[in-house]
């Protein structure tokens, strides 16, 4: 026989077996309505069975059987909020992101690499004080040679391979032919940045019939070398890096005079050598020079009492090195797949 | 050019590292381009730059060394002994044109044995890249390579009469050169004739009939001087070019005439054994500009170098490097005055010279990395960014935030390409090439379009998804005043399916193009129209002209090409013609109040074009309404054939207070009366 007080505990045993096993709502609502229902509750008839408990028993019962329906009751209500969460969870779990998917971007296209390379360009000589010129691409003889001291029938004119238009026109073959008309047009003190097309008939793996120049001039009274030296100094440290380091080999230009190629440290190794310098660990990247009284005089400037510098650079090889084109006429297949990749 | 390291070592003593003179000698101007062992010599590959003739030989080299590294010259010995007979009785000289030919030097040797040159002058001629020939012949090429001096060998017996003439051709003669070709010849040309006929270039090229063979036993030896200018055309007009003319069209020395001849007979006999007849043959006309000197203030080189090279060193300098210098007294400023004298072999570098020129040879030589780097004090006021400089950055951004790859493409094209296309030009010739890689970059272009549709065509080939390219560059056309005209434009296009379903896909077509105009005159602060056109190209029915104000700023179309994987549209707007923007930048506070925002769908005839409709609602100046856009067009099921039904988005916001909704009702149903009155079907409905 078992006294109703080990009935109550067994009862307490089943519910919790049943408890354990409930794994979803359904088999919740029939655990509730199993144990604490109102019509056929398990529970519900506890009370009304304590006439049949022994006198000196009925508080310890009746405290035992308050204690199994609270604990019951307690038990069902965490259940359900267990369950609740779990379900919300799921629920959640069911409807989140994926976020890795990819996002939907608003179409970005591109600048050419050659017009992100220039505007740092520019933008580097607009803080030293220069202003950007430009002219035509179609010049006359006069401010493409003549005026830069080119004599006619000169050898130097035999290093830039002409395109000529019937009548003595041609497509200019630097951007000098700038600096002259800035120098004709203004009185010094100057600082002018000329960017733009140049043409030379010249079309194989390693040279393009139309390429870009920038050069820069600067003119007033005593300008020295020394000038144009820290000027270059300071634009190669910005372009390329704080440490870059440069010489000045003398050379020969018509239009300036001293004239001199400038090498900077190898971008690619430091200047230790390597294959983008042939192992020199220079690369070789503008030329520049004091520019020549002759032409100053052309220009209507008096060489005794100005002197200036100028230098320019060919901007391809600068594009192409900044952004590992390895040929110069990939910057003009205009291949979408390459040139959206680029980036300022 | 190639040099041997030994052959240098000849005349100036060298230093022990190869690498070290590479070095020093680029730093002076001589640039070492390439340095290659051969046996026990060093081939040196120097950049010698068109004003430096004087380096393109050993000993001149030599020269450059010793003032390098401040030492001691070497110059050959030449020890002959001519035999009585004096050269007169074998040959006589005349010229007609001393400026053409200021000197013209000649000795005679008898006697030779024409024969295989030893292997040290092999190996010398081998190692710059020059092929042995005889030991005559050898010997001319070898002093061209010590000296500088390009020399001439003739058979003497071929020499007609023994004179030598110097003279320009006669129109119409020829000669046979020695490479074999025969060349017609006009008096532009110098030649060398004897008492007949040309027989040599003068400084190009001897002649065949009157070269040294096997079979020459008396030699002359020519050793000239010749006009830099006259040499060049010749040689140009004849397609030539040779050593020799490579050395007299950049300025040969005049004074080493003798010398180089000399120093080749000594050789000669040397070699070929022979003896030398008494005397030489030697006319010289100097020029009046010869020597050149050149005023210099020491000072002034100093602040014009920004360093303190000083009296002593310049003059020093200046003295190793063959120049004289003299001081210059009594000029009435603070100057410390140097006249400077140039040395025969830089006689046309420096001919109508300047102090500058004087100051770069310093310069060199002091070394470029021993003057100190400094920042200008150029003074006075900036010139403020060119509007076109502007322009340009604007266009290029906005075109590349809304999508848009920029391109280069080459500024010629065709010239079917070019007379096919519209072109902002088609009043003026196009601009032809006189020296064109080919027909298909003869044209200067006059739209941007040609070569930007192959850009895309290109893409088109290769990408899967949109094509979506610019360009902002200049178009160009024949003036005959200013001889071209030239005009920057911009040109777009676009075409295809942009994006996934994933991403929102879409068809791109004639209004994403026009839609990215609009947001470019946006982006400009200019106002643009566009009315229906027709244009060389571009599909009927698809094509606009782009006014400003009256003026026609551009086309926009689709390209009617055969062929095309998918529909390409094609727009190019002059920027030049856009000039100044005319849209005002002032802005307008927004209310702080909420705005209503009202629909209206109008059915029309597809006749009706969007903008009446659009002018009429501005005509009926609507109280509140601040601005109202197309929403959508519907043309399908539900609506009669031939109609559309318009819908458009209205927005009213009034300043100080709320809009209600009954009295914005009541407006809407007045413009939409109006609107139906001119604008709908009626009974058609």
């Amino acid at each position: 026989m078992t006294t109703p007080l080990e009935e109550l505990k067994n009862l307490g045993e089943a519910f919790d077996r049943a408890a354990d096993a409930v794994a979803d709502s359904e088999a919740w609502d029939r655990l509730r309505v199993a144990w604490v229902g109102r019509k056929q509750g398990r529970l519900r008839d506890l009370m009304s069975r304590m006439k049949d408990i022994a006198k000196e028993d009925r508080r310890a019962y009746g405290q035992a059987v308050n204690q199994l329906k609270q604990r019951v009751e307690s038990k069902i209500e965490t259940l359900k909020a267990d369950m609740e969460a779990r379900v919300a969870a799921e629920a959640s779990a069911a409807a989140a992101l994926d976020v890795t998917l990819p996002g939907r971007q608003p179409a970005l296209g591109s600048l050419h690499p050659m017009t992100h390379v220039v505007r740092e360009m520019t933008q580097i000589f607009a803080e030293m004080g220069y202003c950007v010129a430009e002219g035509p691409e179609i010049e006359d003889d006069f401010h493409n040679f003549e005026a830069l001291n080119f004599p006619p029938d000169h050898p130097a004119r035999e290093t830039q391979d002409t395109f000529f238009f019937p009548g003595g026109m041609l497509l200019r073959t630097h951007t000098s032919p700038v600096q002259i008309r800035t120098m004709l047009d203004r009185e010094p003190p100057i600082r002018v940045i000329c960017y733009g097309r140049v043409f030379r008939n010249d079309n194989d793996l390693r040279h393009s019939p139309m390429f870009h120049q920038i050069e820069g001039l600067a003119i007033g009274e005593g300008v020295t070398f020394g000038d144009l030296k820290g000027t270059l100094d300071a634009f190669v440290k910005r372009l390329f890096s704080e440490s870059t380091q440069m010489r000045l080999r003398p050379s020969f230009f018509p239009f300036t005079e001293p004239s001199a190629e400038v090498d900077i440290t190898c971008a690619a190794c430091g200047g230790v050598g390597c294959a983008t310098c042939s192992n020199t660990g220079w690369m070789e990247i503008l030329g520049c020079g004091m520019v020549d009284p002759r032409v100053l005089r052309n220009c209507g400037i008096d060489p005794d009492r100005y002197s200036g510098f100028a230098f320019g650079l060919g901007v391809d090889r600068v594009a192409m090195n900044r952004y590992g084109i390895p040929n110069i006429r990939t910057l003009f297949d205009n291949d979408e797949r390459l040139l959206r990749q680029v980036r300022g | 050019m190639q040099f041997s390291k030994n052959w240098i070592g000849d005349y100036v003593e060298l230093p022990a590292e190869v690498e070290k003179l590479g070095e020093r000698l680029t730093n002076a101007g001589l640039s070492v381009e390439g340095l290659e062992v051969c046996g026990d010599d060093h081939l040196m590959d120097l950049d010698v730059t068109t004003n430096r003739p004087d380096c393109m030989n050993h000993f001149g080299l030599a020269r450059e060394v010793a003032a390098i590294f401040g030492r001691e010259l070497r110059r050959p010995a030449v020890e002959l002994e001519p035999v009585a007979d004096a050269i007169e009785e074998v040959a006589s000289l005349e010229i007609d044109d001393y400026e053409l030919c200021p000197r013209y030097t000649a000795l005679a040797l008898r006697g030779v044995k024409v024969g295989p040159s030893p292997d040290w002058l092999v190996d010398r001629l081998e190692a710059i890249g020059s092929r042995s020939i005889n030991n005559i012949v050898d010997v001319t090429n070898y002093v061209l390579w010590e000296t500088g001096q390009p020399l001439h060998a003739f058979d003497l017996t071929k020499i007609g009469g023994g004179h030598i003439r110097v003279r320009r051709a006669a129109e119409g003669e020829t000669l046979k050169t020695l490479d074999g070709d025969m060349r017609s010849l006009d008096p532009s040309i110098l030649v060398i004739a004897d008492g007949k006929e040309p027989i040599a270039l003068a400084g190009v090229m001897g002649g065949f009939d009157s070269e040294v063979t096997d079979a020459t036993v008396d030699v002359l030896i020519e050793s000239a001087h010749f006009d830099p200018t006259t040499v060049r055309k010749g040689a140009k007009k004849l397609g030539l070019h040779t050593d020799a003319c490579h050395r007299f069209e950049r300025g040969a020395d005049p004074e080493a005439c003798l010398d180089a001849a000399r120093r080749a007979a000594a050789l000669m006999i040397e070699l070929a054994g022979g003896e030398l007849l008494a005397g030489a043959l030697d006319l010289y006309r100097p020029s009046a500009e010869w020597p050149p000197r050149i005023e210099i203030d020491v000072r002034r080189l100093d602040r014009f170098a920004g360093a303190s090279i000083g009296w002593e060193r310049t003059r020093d300098i200046l003295d190793r490097l063959g120049f004289d210098s003299a001081p210059v007294e009594g000029r009435d400023d603070d100057g410390q005055w140097l006249e400077v004298t140039a040395p025969p072999w830089r006689y046309y570098d420096f001919e109508n010279g300047h102090a500058q020129d004087v100051y770069e040879e310093v310069m060199r030589i002091y070394g470029f990395d021993a003057i100190e780097a400094t920042l200008p004090n150029v003074g006075g006021p900036d010139a403020p960014e060119l509007p076109e400089l502007r322009r340009r950055r604007i266009v290029q951004d906005t075109l590349a935030a809304a999508g848009f790859a920029e391109t280069i493409n080459f500024a010629f094209h065709s010239r079917d390409v070019d007379d096919a296309y519209p072109t902002f030009y088609a009043d003026r010739e196009a601009m032809e090439l006189a020296n064109a890689l080919s027909d298909l970059y003869a044209i200067m272009r006059r739209s941007l379009l040609p070569n930007l549709v192959a850009t895309a065509r290109y893409n088109q080939r290769r990408g899967r998804g949109a094509v979506r390219v610019f360009e902002v560059g200049r178009i160009f056309g024949a003036d005959a005043e200013q001889g071209r005209v030239e005009m920057e434009t911009v040109a777009i296009v676009l075409g295809c399916v942009l994006g996934t379903p994933w991403s929102g896909q879409r068809s791109l077509d004639f209004f994403d193009l026009k839609g990215v105009v609009e947001a470019l005159a946006t982006a400009l602060s200019t106002e643009l129209r566009f009315r229906s056109a027709e244009a060389l190209k571009l599909v009927p029915g698809a094509t606009a002209e782009i006014l400003k104000g009256e003026g026609p700023v551009g086309l926009i179309g689709q390209l009617d090409e055969p062929d095309l994987a998918y529909p390409l549209f094609v727009v190019e707007i002059s920027l030049d013609r856009l000039g100044a923007s005319t849209v005002s930048l002032e802005t307008k506070a927004p209310s702080r109040f909420p705005g209503i925002e009202v629909d209206l769908t109008l059915g029309h005839s597809l006749d009706v074009p969007w903008h009446e409709i659009r002018d009429e609602i501005q005509k009926a100046e609507v109280t509140d309404l601040v601005s109202f856009e197309l929403k959508d067009r519907y043309d399908g099921e539900g609506v009669a054939a031939g109609a559309v039904n318009t819908t458009i988005a209205f927005t009213y916001n009034a300043d100080g207070r709320s809009l209600r909704h009954d009295e914005i009702n009541e407006r809407q149903s007045a413009l939409a009366a109006r609107l139906e009155q001119r604008f709908g079907l009626g009974d058609a409905r």
